[in-house]
Formats: C-alpha cells, structure tokens, sequence
C-alpha cells in the first residue's frame, strides 16, 4: 500500500482539468446543459412525514386556537405576524425578509385531493399528482417534463429517483458525497475506461460535471444531515442556476413526522422550521440573478391532528400548510380560505379541514413559472379539469 | 464472447473467479439448475412465526405507549427484517444454483411488497420472500400469484387485509368506519398478471376487489375484534378467510361470472386471471426484458409467451425456455447491472462466504434496498434506471471501500479479468496489471470500471 499524499487536489479542481473538451460527448437527451433555453426555474420541495401547518403558519387569531391546541399553542407575541389571524412560527422567521420583498405565499388549509392519513399514499398522492392511489403512474414533476414546451431538464436532489420524478423522462439526480473524497488519480483511471463505453461515457463525464458544479463544500453525508436542508438546496442552486443548467428540481426534506414532543420556540420542531427557512434564504442567495425566474413550492403529504396528542406531538390529519416563493408571484399574502378550528369547523372532528386542492397550487406555479397555458398545466395533472388553477397567485 | 462466461453473468449472479473454466457447457449447466425443487431458506432465529407474531402484536399492542418503548418495539421489526435481508443476499452470493436465485430475485420484484410503505411489512417481507414466491419460481404461475395473494406481508402491504364489503355482515356492524380498499385487486390486475394495458376496467378492479374481500390476516393482534371468526385468537399470523367481512353475491370480472363460494370465488378468478393471455405476453415481456435486453426483442416475447400459454404458466418450461432464446446469446446490448445485481457479483467474484451487516445499508444508498421499491410497480429493470450519473458516481466510490476490505483477503486485481468480459476491457487489462498504481485502487477500477456494469 502508498502511504497517503499529504496533499491531493480536490475533485473539482481534478473534474475541470480533465473535462475540457468533455461536453461535447456528452450524451442527450440525458444531459443536455447545452440546449435548455428556458429560463424559470422550478423547484419542488417535499417536506416528508406529515409538516405541522399549525405548528408552521399558526392561525393565532383564530378564536378556537389557544384552547383547542392546549400545550402546544404558542404566544402571539412569539410569532412573526403576517396578519390578524396568521403569524409565522419563530423557527420560519428568516422568511420574514421574503414577505416582505412581496415574494413568498403562506397557503393554509390545503390537502391533497385524496383523504388518506397514510404517509404512502398521501406521498404517492401528491408525487404522481392524480387523484387516487394508483400503482404505476409517474410522477408529476416528470409529466411536467413531458408537456412543457422546449428544452428542458429536471434533476432531484435526493438520495434515490423520488417519486415525483420518475417516468419516461429521463431525469438526472444528485445527493451528497456520502464516502468521502475519493482519490482524482482514480477517477482518472476510471474516466479513462469509461471513455471506452459508448453507453456509459457520457453518463460518467456528466456525473463528474455536476460534481464540479456543485463543489465539495460541506456536502459529505453526515454533514449535509446535519446542517439541514441549506447544504441541499446550495446545490440545487448550483446546478439551477446555470444558464443551460436543469429547469426543475426537486429536493426532499424529512423529519416532519412528529408524534412525539413536538415542543415550542426552540423545541424540536421549531429546530426543523429554522432549517427550512435558513434552507429556503440559502436558495435564494446562491440562484444570484437567476432567483428573478425562479419559483419555489413547499409542501407536504399531509397535516397533522389540531389537538395534541397524548405523547405531546401530533398524528397524521389532513389539511395543512405550504409555501409558494419567488419573485414571479403577485404579491405576498396568505392564501386561505380558512375553515375554522372551532366547533364543527374540523375535518372529521380532528383535522383541519381541506379547502384547497393542492393542485390549484402547482397548476398555477408551474403555468406563472414556464408561461404554460391552463390546458397544459391541467395535462400534468390528469383528470383534474375541475380543479381550477389559482393563476392570480402569479403575476 | 465466452459463453461460459456469458451464462454466469447474464443468467447468473456473477461469475467467481475460476469458475468459467469448470463450465464446459453454459445452457447445460444452466438447465441442470433447474432441476429439483428451488433451494431452501430456513427462517432467521428473530423470524421464526412465533418470534414473528410475538413481535408485530407487541408493536400493535396499547395505541399510546411511551416514544422510548415504541421505538424499542419498532427496532425488534427491524431487527427481524435485518436478519432476513442478510440470510437472503448471503443466499444470492454464496449459491450454486444462481440461475435460480435471479429468478427468485425477479419474481420478488414482479410481486413486490415493500418495507418503505409500512412498518409492519418490515418483519415479512424476507418470510415473503422465502414462503411465497421461492418455493413456486419453478412452479406454475398461478400457483406463486395465489400464494403471494395469501401472503401476510401481500395482504398488509396492498390495504387488502382491512378491505371490507359494503354489503358484508362486518360492515353493517362496523358503523361504516373502513370499506373496500381496490389497491390490491388493482395492482394484482396492473402488475402482477394483465398488464395495464392488458384489457381490463375499472369495473373489473371493483369486482375482483369485492370478491377478494375477507381475504385478511390472522393473529396480528390477541382476540382484536377484527379476528374474531378467524383461526384461534393465539395462533401464529398468517392468512385468514373472514366470511364476515366477505362481499356476498355473483360478480362479474372480465365478462366471466363468478358466483359466491367463500375464498373460492376468489381463488377462480386469480387462476383465470394468470392464464388469460394478455399475462402470458405482459410476463413475457418482462422476462425477456431482465435476460435479452432493455428493448424486449418482439420474436423472443412471443416465443416465450407461447410457452407461457401452452404449459399452462410452468415457470420452469419458462425458464428453460430462456436458455434457448437466441437473442439472449447474441452480441447484442447487454444489460446493466442493478445495484442489487453489481454488489452481489462484486461478492461473487471474490467468492465471499457470507454478506455481513453492512451489506443492506450499502444496497440502501445505492439506492437499491432489499424489499423497499418505492411503488408496487417495483424496481425498474433497465439502464434509464439506473445508470444515471450520479449513481454511477455512488458505484465509483463505493468500490473503493468495497476495494480496501477486499485488500484483506490479498486478492489479486488482475484476476478479477477472469470475471469481466475480457473483449471490451483492453485498457482494464493493461490498468490492473500496472503495479505503479495502489493494488487497492486496482481492485476498485475493476469492479467500478464500465466493463463490470454490464451482464
């Protein structure tokens, strides 16, 4: 064995040395960096578990709030207030500065089109986008591959193809370096014989791209873990923000399913919000002059029961919150028509109830994003005519 | 192109090295493989029926139980399921009859449960596995399809255990809280005998569920109320006919009429369904897919429908049959390997005696988990699949660390040649012979290298 180098080039600096000339090859309509012409910039974030809106985007004005979420429900004076009846929960206090750039909707009351409390087909639900479970169909990020008009690409930033992104288009992904660096005299070796297979070449050079695109920065597995969803959403900016880079991405962020001690300001849920948001200001930072086309959509599979539970968290319900940020949105507002949580007003008696179809959501995101006309957007959401598209959310 | 070589890759695991010189004729020593009964997995000491039962009903047990012994609880899943995974792919890697163990590796995913939908699938996807579809993959078809359909981890995985007939005696009583759940009839349609396209309607997913209903599982919980009627409120779980909860009445699926006879009724129209003949062509498909090639040649699906069709669904005819295809000989595209099949032949090459407790994570961030597709669909079975840039990154790094604990072993890098098809790897050939470079850093590139991804 050779005693390690003391020092080795990082792999970036290796990937730029070796692939000049490279792009050429490279192989489409897999990457195909050079081609996309479209401008907006999509990207999905999917909070999986089961994301608290009440927890989230906390309807403190609501006259049943403090006594029907009991030991959960937080001050007045502890929320970043957005109106008379919503407020921010403290840990999503940085989107405070996108409120009021007039770039950021806070959307309540939303569900998918489906009621289920099962985390598997509530997630299956909304990646493929229709309205029933349904074994095979794709998912609807790669619908919108299919029907939106010119070049375009998608990549998910995830550890393995999401649900969402899957379908006959083909996609890209990327997830953190989970083993370390590794050595750039071997992958040199290594994209020497992968020169050698016509199939593969151009898959490999393309790794080694998005590779050097993204940088080596905290992105080693245990880190990116721990710091959240910023180190992700740093990379999808990388990659995003490219001028012929990918035009969607989804990015995934886990965590949200909180049966247990869910806790206050500064407790273990409020912790995960305070990554989201600083996940949420990263993005828009590092998209630099590219954040003027882009639109960001947070959501979940699922709310969460509006009464505590007995082990102080809350269980799988049905209606809750999301986002839509960015700066092709109208205006900032609250987009809800609020049910309620008093007497009678909850779902099933427990969850709060559903008055927006999530579809309604992407519909208009995707449609103010890519200049999509109401019949394609209806298109990436089969059988879903009746569900109109809430456009005046988009300038 | 060594066709020694060839049938150890292709139809295979993985070759081992050396092993290519003992096979003096590949179809010949593929068929022997079919002969006799499909080899055996004894349950795991943490996954015996009782130790199963014991386990899910404890974690089934109060609704509110403190998070600590919840969690406790929960790991005693996982802990079954860990041991099921290993005593699995330690099988994969360690066979003499590979053939086999690719085929039980296919239908596995063709009738895919999977643990990433719900915890309790977790502790029977391997008895799945090894109860449901081993023992019939050189059975007949119908014969694995019911015996996945009565299959616990089948029922809980695909809702059909709580699927209740409206018109049934349970619903009535029940106060309407559960209903008919079609995820099971659909899916059982869809992917596992018709194909999507394979002429059915939405008519029929009603039907078919309705006459599955009371097809449920036994012995998840001590005396439940929703067991009552079943076998004995202590027995071991396991699949239960429960009248009770059982729609009554004739139903009508794809124009045939099946009248009321308990679990019959269903048992007829789930053997009609594996011999109608748009199965034989959507199974056909598949197979051929996973031996030829990515783009299924016309002339071999047929041929192996027919086959199909005429021997009533024998799977070993079948399988025989894709020895004898041509096009899965023929210098054609190859396919690429899956994670699942690149890890394993990694450990075949090098003739590992067993897969150690790290093996399923690695598979987890190869983003090929044991038992864990993440639709009923199951794991795609192509190079779109799986060949995207990043994963071929993951494999890259990856064979690294695979390559410094291989270094234990003193393995020569240069003898792994004897596994690879030889004919596209000039430049491997003179890499790995190279001493300039680190032996580990050699292994790596042979088993990293785009020569190695293909079988």
């Amino acid at each position: 064995m050779t005693p390690q180098a003391p020092w080795r080039p990082s792999r970036r600096t290796f990937v730029r040395n070796m692939c000049i000339g490279g792009l050429a090859t490279f192989g489409a309509p897999l990457v195909s960096f050079a081609q996309v012409r479209q401008s907006g910039r999509f990207v999905f974030v999917l909070l999986r578990g089961g994301f608290d809106g009440l927890a989230a985007v906390v309807p403190y004005g609501d006259p049943a709030y403090q006594s029907l979420r009991g030991t959960l429900a937080f001050d007045e004076g502890e929320l970043v207030a957005l109106n008379d009846v919503f407020g921010l929960a403290p840990g999503l206090a940085p989107l405070k500065e996108l409120w009021d750039h007039r770039e950021l909707v806070v959307i309540h009351a939303m569900a998918i089109p489906y009621r289920t409390r099962s985390h598997f087909d509530g997630q299956a639900i909304l990646e493929t986008g229709i309205d029933r479970p349904a074994g095979a169909a794709d998912g609807w990020l790669n619908r919108l591959l299919q029907v939106m008009p010119g070049q375009r690409s998608g990549i998910a930033i995830a550890s393995g193809l999401p649900r969402s992104m899957s379908g006959t288009f083909d996609v890209q992904t990327w997830s953190p370096t989970q083993l370390g660096a590794v050595d750039d005299d071997y992958l040199g070796r290594l994209a020497t014989l992968y020169r050698g297979d016509s199939a593969l070449h151009g898959r490999f050079e393309a790794a080694m791209q998005q590779q050097e695109t993204v940088g080596e920065e905290p992105m080693a597995g245990q880190n990116a873990r721990r710091g959240g969803i910023a180190p992700l959403m740093r990379a999808a900016a990388r990659i995003l923000r490219q001028e012929t880079g990918p035009n969607i991405a989804e990015v995934e962020f886990s965590g949200w399913d909180t049966h247990a001690n869910q806790g206050l300001a500064g407790g273990a849920l409020d912790r995960l919000l305070g990554q989201l948001a600083e996940g949420l200001v990263t993005l828009r930072t590092e998209m630099g002059p590219a954040w003027s086309n882009t639109t960001v959509v947070v959501m979940t599979e699922f709310g969460r029961t509006a009464r505590p539970n007995g082990t102080r968290g809350t269980d799988h319900g049905t209606a809750g919150a999301g986002f839509l940020l960015g700066p092709r949105i109208a205006r900032s507002r609250v987009f809800a028509d609020w049910p309620g949580l008093g007497d009678g007003a909850l779902f099933e008696g427990r969850d709060v109830k559903p008055t927006l179809d999530t579809r309604a959501v992407l519909k208009a995101a995707i449609a103010g994003t890519f200049d999509l006309t109401p019949g394609q957007a209806d298109r990436v959401f089969p059988s879903s005519e009746a569900v109109r598209g809430a456009y005046d959310l988009m300038g | 192109m060594d066709a020694a070589l060839h049938a150890l890759n292709r139809f295979g695991l993985g070759a081992r090295i050396g092993e290519r010189q003992r096979i003096t004729d590949p179809k010949a020593w593929l068929r022997r493989q079919l002969d006799g009964g499909p080899p055996v997995i004894q349950a795991p000491p943490a996954a015996t029926p009782a130790a199963v039962t014991a386990a899910i009903r404890a974690f089934r047990g109060p609704a509110r139980q403190p998070p600590q012994q919840r969690q406790q609880l929960r790991r005693a899943l996982v802990e079954i399921g860990a041991q099921e995974s290993i005593a699995a792919l330690t099988m994969r890697v360690t066979s003499d009859r590979p053939f086999v163990e690719r085929l039980v590796a296919f239908w596995s995913n063709h009738l895919c449960v999977s643990t990433a939908a719900k915890v309790l699938v977790v502790p029977l996807a391997g008895a799945y596995e090894r109860e449901a579809i081993r023992p019939h993959v050189l059975g007949r078809f119908e014969e694995l399809v019911l015996a996945s359909a009565k299959h616990p981890a089948m029922l809980v995985y695909l809702d059909n255990f709580q699927s209740i007939g409206p018109g049934s005696r349970g619903a009535q009583r029940g106060r309407g809280r559960r209903g008919l759940n079609e995820n099971y009839a659909r899916e059982l349609m869809e992917l596992h005998t018709l194909g999507v396209n394979g002429g059915y309607t939405q008519q029929d997913v009603q039907e078919l569920a309705k006459i599955l209903t009371g097809w449920t599982v036994g012995g998840l919980q001590s005396g439940g109320p929703r067991l009552r009627g079943s076998a004995s409120a202590e027995a071991e779980i396991g699949f239960g006919f429960l009248d009770l909860l059982h729609e009554p009445g004739t139903r009508t699926v794809l124009g045939v009429k099946y009248a009321d006879a308990g679990v019959e009724q269903g048992e007829r129209v789930i053997r009609d369904l594996c011999r109608h003949p748009s199965t034989a062509t959507f199974v056909a498909t598949k197979l051929v897919t996973h031996f030829v090639a990515d783009d299924p040649p016309p002339a071999a699906v047929d041929r192996i429908a027919r086959v199909f069709r005429t021997t009533g669904g024998d799977l070993r005819a079948v399988s025989a049959a894709l020895i004898d295809l041509p096009e899965g000989w023929a210098d054609g595209p190859k396919k690429f390997r899956t994670p699942q099949d690149w890890l394993v032949a990694v450990l075949r090459a090098v003739d590992a005696p067993a897969v150690n407790a790290m093996t399923p994570p690695v598979l987890r961030q190869l983003r090929h988990p044991l038992w864990a597709p993440q639709s009923p669909k199951g794991f795609g079975d192509t190079m779109s699949d799986w060949a995207d840039p990043d994963s071929l990154l993951n494999r890259a790094e990856l064979a690294r660390t695979l390559a410094r604990r291989l270094r234990d072993a003193r393995l020569d890098a240069a003898a792994l040649l004897d596994v690879i098809d030889a004919g596209s790897a000039g430049s491997l050939r003179t890499l790995l012979k190279d001493t300039a470079i680190p032996a580990g850093d050699r292994v790596a590139l042979a088993i990293a290298g785009p020569a190695f991804q293909w079988r």
